[in-house]
């Protein structure tokens, strides 16, 4: 984990700060978008190993079309997203199977978020993908 | 609707060869769409397959009758006008027709004109019925639109409290660091505060909506409570480096209101001027009577609104992002309860803004004038 580097968007400020101060405890290294547009554009220039993204911000679907222009460039295809959004509350965390077109792989988790069971799941992605 | 609509399509059901031509032909001649069919069951079909807005049916046939074709179109989609045709010996029939859903009859034999005229007079109804339909979806979406929408405001700011104190409860003791705990707390209590302002504008607002925010009608002087909303803002002003001014006339202004509602509204106008407002700014507030109005004019000396958002400034939610603009907490509620206010009153309300000069809210309302004295009718002789 140590040294891995993250990408919160979100356009609260408090949430992307707590989010933020709990990973880096943990080694992570964090860049803070506070919208859709900013996200794209730092996940381009510091290319993280892993995303979470908000869905409603300015707009209801922002985070959504922050994520498919992610996916349209190559570099950015195969970095995994975490959605964090209080759009699926009532759901438990889910992954997107593979089948699942520009999500596919993508994890989603409800708003608030278990900080400990996020680490977590950040942690297995990264020892997957390792 | 600027946009050309398809013509209409009639469907004609009647054994009657004739019949069938006829109508065809003065249907055809109004610029409608016609389909003819010589029985029910076909009928049936053509009313599935051509999704017409109207359906001409003789009630008299053999196999399917007129009535249960009624009952089956209207099982198909209940917005098609029927109209049945009739003979003068089978009146009682017609009107059994209506009961069971028919929108009108026309009883053999008709002129042209009357067929006209009754198609004509369906589909308009059909029209109306459509439209009143269409307003009812849209009113139901923008409500459902509304709950997602303060849930997701209402959730906001409890999300990030909830992760603040997780963090807080998680994070390493020995390692914390006191003046960022102090921080955080600090962050929260804001937050709930937020909350509990949002609660308070949605409360407000769904009494404005429901009609019971005005609880009394008495002569109220706006001068003393303008001052005293001036008062009590002072600590917030000064702490935004704002000074508050007000320019009074010798005369009291009074209006016919709620004392809630008047608070409600000037709160709302004087808040937003400190909030959007410079250090070293200014809030001026300036009152006068004229033409039988009270006008009152609370003016800041902001940024200013731009000019494409001013239409939308009195809508519900309604916030200005990015941009420049300061970000300032808020519900997005507060004027629209405003307007709402003014409007209950008879009064108005509206914003001139010049950019990098500030903007001037002006609310109007009738001034109340005290029943003249001396004036008893009968009393000379």
């Amino acid at each position: 984990m140590e040294g891995k580097r993250i990408l919160i968007v979100d356009d609260d400020t408090d949430f992307v700060e707590a989010v933020a101060c709990f990973l880096e405890a943990d080694g992570l290294t964090v860049f803070k978008a506070y919208n859709g547009e900013e996200g794209v554009k730092l996940a381009k220039l510091e290319r993280p190993d892993l995303i979470l993204m908000d869905i409603m911000m300015n707009e209801r679907t922002e985070g959504f079309f922050a994520i498919q222009e992610m996916r349209r460039d190559a570099g950015l295809k195969a970095v995994p997203i975490f959605v964090i959004s209080s759009l699926c509350t009532h759901l438990p965390d889910f992954e997107i199977p593979q089948s699942g077109g520009w999500l596919a792989h993508d994890m989603f988790f409800s708003k608030p978020v278990d900080l400990v069971q996020l680490l977590e799941k950040i942690r297995q992605r990264f020892e997957k993908a390792a | 609707m600027s946009e050309v609509a398809a013509p209409d399509t009639i469907v004609v059901i009647d054994d009657d060869y004739a019949m069938r031509l006829s109508c065809s032909k003065i249907l055809s001649k109004m610029g409608l769409r016609v389909e003819a069919f010589e029985n029910g069951a076909r009928g049936l079909e053509g009313v599935a397959e051509h999704k017409p807005g109207l359906v001409v049916v003789d009630l008299k046939m053999p196999g399917i009758s007129g009535l249960e074709v009624i009952s089956r179109v209207h099982e198909i989609d209940p917005q098609i006008i029927m109209v049945v045709i009739t003979g003068y010996a089978t009146i009682d029939t017609a009107v059994e027709a209506m009961k069971s859903g028919a929108y009108d009859f026309l009883p053999k034999p008709f002129s042209p004109d009357e067929l006209r005229m009754i198609i004509n007079r369906g589909l308009d109804r059909r029209r109306l019925a459509l439209e009143s339909q269409r307003g009812e979806v849209e009113r139901a979406l923008l409500k459902r639109r509304f709950v997602t929408f303060v849930s997701h405001q209402l959730r906001t700011p409890l999300v990030a409290i909830h992760q603040y104190l997780d963090v807080l409860k998680h994070l390493d003791q020995t390692k914390d660091d006191p003046a960022r705990r102090q921080e955080w707390l600090d962050r929260c209590l804001k937050r709930t505060e937020e909350l509990q302002n949002l609660i308070t504008d949605w409360l407000t607002l769904a009494r404005v909506e429901g009609g019971t925010l005005v609880k009394e009608r008495v002569e109220i002087d706006l001068k003393p409570i303008v001052s005293s909303i001036l008062a009590s803002y002072e600590e917030m002003a000064a702490a935004e480096q704002v000074s508050l001014d007000v320019v009074w006339p010798e005369e009291a202004l009074c209006v016919w209101s709620d004392r809630n509602c008047m608070n409600v509204l000037f709160d709302n106008l004087i808040t937003n001027a400190i909030k959007y407002n410079r250090p070293g700014g200014k809030v001026t507030v300036t009152g006068c009577l004229s033409g039988g109005e009270v006008a009152i004019a609370v003016a800041d000396t902001g940024v200013g609104i731009p000019e494409k958002y001013r239409p939308f400034l009195f809508d519900e939610f309604f916030r200005i992002k990015g941009e420049g603009v300061k970000r300032t907490e808020g519900t997005g509620l507060g004027l629209h309860i405003s307007k709402r206010i003014v409007s209950e009153m008879g009064g108005s309300i509206e914003v001139e803004s010049q950019a990098g000069i500030g903007s001037t809210f002006r609310v109007r309302l009738p001034a109340w004038c005290a029943p003249a004295e001396d004036t008893e009718i009968g009393g000379w002789e």
